[in-house]
């Protein structure tokens, strides 16, 4: 795709609006589909063409299903994550947010489960696509959740539900790094305690990698 | 497309600020101070005082971890609202408080850049006095938090000397002088390598040239609000300030035409919103001339920066030095100021040129050695020079070979990150 860059709108407001444009590029392409059939719920039908299990691919190597009916269309992603900390991070992330969907207040949003194995509306994917490591996430969405302006935010959501999840994945790692080091840093000043004073004098005189030295060692035996 | 086929994500941490962006680009997409505003109201449930305000408590430990912001919108929003502490997490170009240092990466990726940390090789810098252990807790971070599929760390001087100031070849040979806001090195590269033994590092550098021109503002008597005052000098160092050849000369110049250099500031207290200003006078070449005296500014130093920079030549193999004099190269904000290059290279030939004269005066007059030659180089890119050369390096096809990969994180450990193939030496 090449942009003449010459051609931008000199007024800042419309240029921001044609950026935002440019760059939502993919999820509009790859979000077509998506939107037709919630389209298609807004007026309660469904488009006789179009098979039971739909396939969208919103990241690379990677799809998600839909399950068009005339009253609901269910969403349902196998959660893939690549390394071993993440995945349980995220299955524990997507538990707690279909237990958040329970309290109240949210009763309006679309209802959420999570299952370890595939759903039953995924009997016919290919059985590659079944493998999911963090488990299946499957969202029922209502024609009350597409009417008018919420098309378009229910369709961003969705599109981008991977990245979602993985960022908070990534944040919440940093937040355990975080008291992980607390805790370091408290049981070292108990050692610290308990060691006798020339040993202390000496400690100060070798300098900062000493400790640093130390307080690697410990993170590295409580990672492993 | 995988992650060999995208551009690297370049991020360079200093003392004062951050430059953030990709390879292949001619400047950083993102320039911000590199500070963090915590919201630390959420450290002390811990301690089980939660009595009256438990809602908010829980609120603040739900959300807790997400709630800090970093850069510009830091900085305002900690002048607008009591609840968030500053936090500086790189003190004298070392990283100290590793917690900030990792909140501080997780903003920058995922909201100033809105990338996927998976799909980029990064680049990260180190100052050159940084010990393995901060490679091996940067490259920790990077693969375990982030899971970025590699790695390379380089060090800023030599990003600084590929930065290149002829177009064509970049010379990797030269002496680089380093100054930024928190420290400022002179690091000698021979053809691409550190020669660590031979690296000086100098006491002033940004930072104490803000506090000096504050300083000065203060001792004349300028009414400046207390809480703004080192904002302010930051402000009239960079508008304002410029090196000069002489200095007794420019106090002569500065009396005989004031209204020619003595210049206005004005500007509105936060506090009250009464305006007030000031003049600059001085300050604008005693400024940087901490750079050439370093006794006005402090009590024990008085070696010049152009002495450092000579014995540290003279402290490299004998075979480098011509090279290294021929091409000793800026880099660094504080290395912006008007006028800097040129005295910093007519004192330093000055001294390489008595050295010569003593010594051929020693040898007699038949034995004449070779005149050296001195070139300082500035080149437009100077401000950015290190984040440059990074995009320089990682848009070179041998970069992604030479990173740290995840697989071999996974397979070795964070020991990995400890070598720099900078510091190997020569194979």
């Amino acid at each position: 795709m090449k942009l003449n860059l010459s051609k931008l709108p000199s007024d800042e407001e419309q240029r921001q609006a044609l950026l935002v444009k440019i760059a939502s590029v993919r999820e509009v392409v790859l979000g077509a589909p998506l939107r037709f059939v919630l389209k298609n719920l807004t007026t309660k039908t469904v488009a006789p063409e179009m098979d039971q299990l739909i396939a969208l691919v919103h990241r690379p190597k990677e799809s998600f299903f839909l399950v068009p009916q005339a009253e609901k269309v269910t969403v349902v992603y196998p959660m893939r994550f690549q390394d071993s900390t993440d995945i349980v991070l995220a299955t524990s992330f997507l538990q707690e947010l279909v237990e958040a969907r329970r309290s109240a207040g949210l009763n309006n949003a679309p209802s959420c489960m999570w299952s370890s194995s595939p759903p039953l509306e995924l009997k016919g994917a290919p059985a590659q696509a079944l493998t999911a490591n963090a488990g299946f996430v499957t969202f029922v969405i209502s024609p009350r959740h597409v009417e008018g302006k919420k098309l378009d935010r229910t369709v961003w959501s969705l599109l981008t539900f991977h990245a979602y999840v993985s960022y908070h994945v990534k944040c919440s790692e940093g937040f355990m790094h975080t008291r992980m080091r607390r805790r370091v840093e408290s049981l070292i000043q108990a050692l610290d305690r308990a060691k006798s004073e020339s040993e202390k004098s000496k400690k100060l005189v070798s300098g900062n990698s000493l400790k640093r030295l130390s307080l690697n060692d410990a993170r590295s035996n409580s990672n492993s | 497309m995988d992650a060999a086929s995208r551009p690297a994500v370049v991020i360079d941490n200093g003392t004062g600020y951050t430059k953030v962006g990709y390879a292949g680009n001619v400047e950083p997409s993102f320039v911000l101070p590199t500070v963090a505003a915590i919201n630390e109201s959420f450290l002390n449930q811990s301690d089980g005082k939660n009595t009256g305000n438990y809602l908010a408590q829980y609120n603040a430990g739900i959300m807790a971890d997400l709630d800090f912001f970093i850069g510009d919108e830091a900085l305002s929003l900690y002048r607008s609202s009591g609840i968030y502490s500053l936090s500086y997490p790189i003190q004298h170009s070392k990283v100290t408080n590793w917690d900030t240092m990792e909140k501080f990466w997780q903003q920058c990726i995922y909201n100033y850049l809105s990338c996927d940390p998976e799909d980029h090789y990064f680049l990260l810098t180190e100052s050159p006095s940084s010990s393995p252990e901060d490679r091996e807790y940067m490259g920790e971070i990077m693969f375990e938090t982030f899971d970025v599929p590699g790695l390379y760390i380089a060090v800023q001087p030599v990003l600084a000397i590929s930065a290149g100031c002829s177009t064509d070849k970049p010379q990797m040979t030269g002496v680089v002088v380093d100054i930024g806001d928190g420290a400022t090195h002179v690091v000698p590269v021979v053809d691409g390598y550190v020669i660590g033994s031979s690296i000086k590092s100098f006491p002033v550098s940004g930072n104490d040239v803000t506090q000096f021109v504050s300083q000065l503002l203060r001792e004349r008597g300028e009414l400046i609000p207390p809480e703004d005052s080192l904002e302010i000098a930051r402000k009239v160092k960079e508008m304002y300030c410029y090196t000069s050849s002489d200095i007794v000369k420019e106090y002569k110049k500065h009396d005989k035409k004031p209204d020619k250099y003595i210049k206005q500031w004005s500007g509105v207290k936060p506090m009250t919103g009464v305006p007030f200003s000031f003049d600059i006078g001085y300050e604008r070449f005693l400024g940087p001339e901490v750079f050439f005296h370093p006794e006005i500014y402090m009590d024990d130093y008085d070696t010049s920066l152009s002495d450092v920079i000579d014995m540290c030549v003279q402290s490299a193999p004998i075979d480098t030095r011509r090279g290294l004099y021929k091409n000793v190269v800026l880099s660094g904000g504080s290395t912006m100021f008007k006028g800097f290059q040129k005295r910093l290279q007519t004192n330093l030939k000055k001294t390489v040129d008595d050295r010569l004269a003593a010594s051929n005066a020693r040898l007699g007059a038949d034995v004449k050695s070779n005149p050296v030659e001195v070139n300082v180089v500035s080149h437009p890119v100077q401000r950015f020079a290190v984040w440059f050369g990074g995009s320089v390096v990682g848009s070179l096809p041998e970069f992604y070979e030479s990173c740290h990969t995840k697989e071999d994180y996974d397979e070795y450990g964070a020991s990995i990150c400890r070598t720099s193939p900078i510091f190997k030496g020569m194979y």
